[in-house]
């Protein structure tokens, strides 16, 4: 039905909405059920038939195991695709729309590229680039073009010249103490930021979206419980929090996740929440009530989709503060340090740095740049999403 | 209602807050496994004595075997009369910890907060004054640096280039130089840079984004008609409105960086402060002072979002009480 949705509003065929019955899947729902059964299938596959020594694709021959993380983090990029990526080429002309004005903000049109970027070497790079394996051999090898004296490399892979070192191809970006190689651990580490990026987002975004549109749409004393909870999180020094959990319960990276997620929504369940209470006023919501809709749908299909514009802005600038609370805490030594991601290796190089440097600054640069780039696209965003709040800023 | 009664409601609200964090802190911790009663038990169990006899003596020697009511009726008692129980890690009281490590953390702390209140609006209203200026771009584009580069790590490369490379700073944090001394502040200058800039970044786009719709505005221009200075069409006309959406961002920022990032900034500076007592004690598995240090974090959370809601409610008087 989505599909054939037209532009304008003259030209629907009324004949095709009085038709339509009461429940049809759009497109949409029919694409994430038809990728998601798969995906649950396999899951159980692994989780109940399989040992767990066993890989995942071993029936195939193909020796590679599926963590299960992955199957949530497969969900979540399905979800993208079919409730972010798809509806936009559903509605061409919307998507014009935003495009002409993000265009504006030229920043932000780099920033979304570095984004797809990460997002599309964190997919497919752990496919060319082997994980960061030890070797206590090769420890500090410099990166290419540079330089260490001999006396801090272990044995030197490079050619060395007035007793200092020089990098390899081998190693591109050098490799820290233990000899892991920089640049396979940069390229992990954009899939571990894909995946807190994604997942705890997924989280935050349900919480969030749920919160904000069930209270201002109940009103009364549901509204009042519910923003009196939002409260006392938001009261909550989360940091300090996170400290005393993951020391406790030991800090894999399925927990850290999960606790961004659950302790993250309390200001977007404000913000949706303020832009739904404008939606509920608006005379639709009142035509669709007295049409007879449930409650679940109105908040479902007319809530939701009128507050995504404040949705996806916030969404925006959450993820750079995931990125930020996971490098963090792996910097403090409570990271998940089976995983390579950017604040391991920050946390790696400190002690090195003074002849080292490298290991501390690639990771963090990209660290920046990628906090930069979110918050230049959530910032344009902002702006080509509500006109409203721009025409305010611009008078 | 009236403001007095909006405030003690307020205020009620607040105190119920920060009674259910605790709480919830205590149920966290009474849930948790005892490290140090684990201990007890492994320790016997390697002597060759009966771990379970051990482990018994060990919950009893900390109140652990009395029902979960009464340790927290006890707990709860014991914050509110300042009995915050005995740091091992320390050997000393754990209020008298809190107090010592507060007094580094407020060296660094009330230099911040001054410098981030003051500089983030001005530079935020003169970007909005000279909109689309070179200046106001260089300061958008500070503005976004700072808010998006990690406080850990802006840290590091600074103590690298200033402390390591160039020499100017200290690398180790020296305990034992006066407070208002010149070796302080240079010890000083680097989380206090490192802080500040993060933190001003939202405080000045906020403020330049909600002065540039009062700029403008009707009673500015009769203000402005009527011969006021530009100084203080600025400071009396546009800064007040302003300071109203600013306020609820100024604390959000400071107590963010307060709870989060400043434990960071005195790892990375090696300051023993408040927020690097809590981290240890937390390695250290020493409960009370684990405790202790998470009430202070609460505590000055709850207090700040409360001094929000009133300094809102004060500054705007449009702002009805009724909602609350």
């Amino acid at each position: 039905m989505a599909t054939q949705r037209p532009d304008r509003f003259d030209q629907v065929d009324w004949d095709e909405v009085t038709e339509s019955s009461g429940f049809s899947l759009t497109v949409n729902a029919k694409g994430l059920l038809a990728t998601t059964i798969p995906l649950v299938g396999l899951a159980v596959y692994d989780w109940q038939v399989l040992d767990k020594r066993t890989p995942t694709f071993d029936a195939l021959g193909w020796d590679f195991d599926v963590p299960g993380l992955d199957y949530l983090f497969a969900f979540t990029i399905l979800l993208f695709v079919f409730y972010v990526a798809l509806p936009l080429y559903q509605n061409p002309r919307m998507t014009r729309y935003y495009w002409k004005e993000f265009k504006r903000n030229r920043p932000a049109v780099v920033s979304l590229g570095w984004i797809a970027f990460v997002f599309v070497v964190g997919l497919i790079g752990p496919l060319f680039v082997a994980a960061p394996e030890q070797s206590v051999l090769h420890s500090y090898q410099p990166p290419m073009y540079l330089s260490v004296d001999t006396a801090n490399a272990g044995t030197c892979l490079g050619e060395t010249a007035n007793g200092r070192c020089f990098g390899t191809w081998q190693y591109p970006l050098g490799t820290t103490r233990a000899g892991k190689g920089v640049f396979a651990g940069i390229v992990h580490g954009m899939t571990i930021s894909m995946k807190i990026g994604f997942i705890a987002t997924f989280i935050a975004v349900l919480f969030g979206t749920t919160f904000g549109t069930v209270s201002a749409y109940a009103g009364g004393w549901v509204d009042e419980i519910l923003m009196r909870y939002v409260d006392i999180q938001a009261s909550f020094p989360t940091l300090v929090f996170y400290l005393l959990i993951i020391y406790t319960f030991g800090g894999g990276l399925w927990l850290l996740i999960l606790l961004l997620g659950i302790f993250s929504w309390e200001g977007m369940a404000r913000y949706v929440r303020s832009k739904a209470l404008s939606v509920t006023e608006e005379e639709y919501i009142k035509a669709v009530k007295v049409s007879g809709a449930s409650s679940f749908r109105v908040v479902r299909r007319h809530m939701v989709p009128n507050t995504a514009s404040s949705i996806i802005t916030d969404t925006t600038l959450l993820i750079p503060g995931f990125l930020l609370a996971e490098a963090q805490l792996s910097f403090l030594g409570l990271g998940d340090p089976t995983v390579a991601s950017w604040g391991q290796l920050i946390a790696a190089g400190r002690d090195a740095l003074a002849f080292a440097p490298w290991i501390v600054l690639a990771p963090g640069l990209m660290l920046f740049l990628t906090i930069l780039a979110f918050n230049f696209v959530g910032d344009a965003l902002l702006d080509a999403l509500n006109p409203e709040a721009a025409a305010e800023a611009e008078r | 209602m009236g403001l007095g009664r909006y405030i003690t409601a307020r205020v009620a609200w607040a105190a119920a807050v920060a009674f259910i964090i605790v709480s919830l802190t205590f149920l966290l911790l009474a849930l948790s496994p005892n490290p140090q009663v684990q201990q007890a038990a492994t320790q016997a169990a390697l002597q060759g004595d009966n771990p379970q006899e051990a482990r018994e003596q060990a919950r009893q020697l900390r109140g652990l075997d009395k029902p979960i009511h009464v340790r927290y009726i006890d707990y709860v008692v014991g914050i509110f009369t300042l009995n915050w129980g005995w740091s091992t890690m320390r050997s000393q009281p754990v209020t008298e910890a809190i107090l010592s490590s507060l007094y580094y953390t407020a060296q660094y702390s009330i230099p911040w907060t001054i410098l981030t209140v003051t500089i983030g609006p001005i530079v935020g209203l003169y970007s909005s004054a000279n909109k689309y200026s070179w200046r106001d771009h260089a300061a958008t584009g500070f503005a976004f640096f700072g808010f998006s580069i990690p406080n850990f790590f802006f840290g590091i490369i600074l103590l690298l280039v200033f402390g390591i490379w160039l020499e100017w700073v200290p690398v180790i944090y020296n305990t034992n130089v006066a407070v208002f001394s010149l070796e302080n502040a240079r010890q000083l200058i680097l989380p206090v840079f490192v802080l500040v800039t993060g933190s001003i970044g939202g405080i000045m786009r906020v403020s330049r984004n909600e002065s540039s719709e009062y700029m403008n505005a009707d009673f500015v221009k009769t203000a402005r008609a009527k011969g006021v200075s530009p100084l203080r069409a600025y400071a009396l006309h546009i800064l007040r409105p302003t300071m109203v959406p600013l306020s609820t961002t100024m604390v959000g920022q400071l107590l963010l960086l307060f709870a989060g990032s400043s434990l960071l900034v005195e790892v990375v500076f090696s300051i023993p402060g408040l927020g690097r007592v809590l981290f240890e004690s937390v390695i250290a598995q020493d409960t009370s002072l684990v405790l202790g240090t998470t009430l202070v974090f609460v505590f000055v959370g709850v207090i700040g979002n409360l001094l929000q809601d009133i300094t809102y409610t004060v500054l705007d008087p449009r702002i009805g009480y009724e909602d609350r």
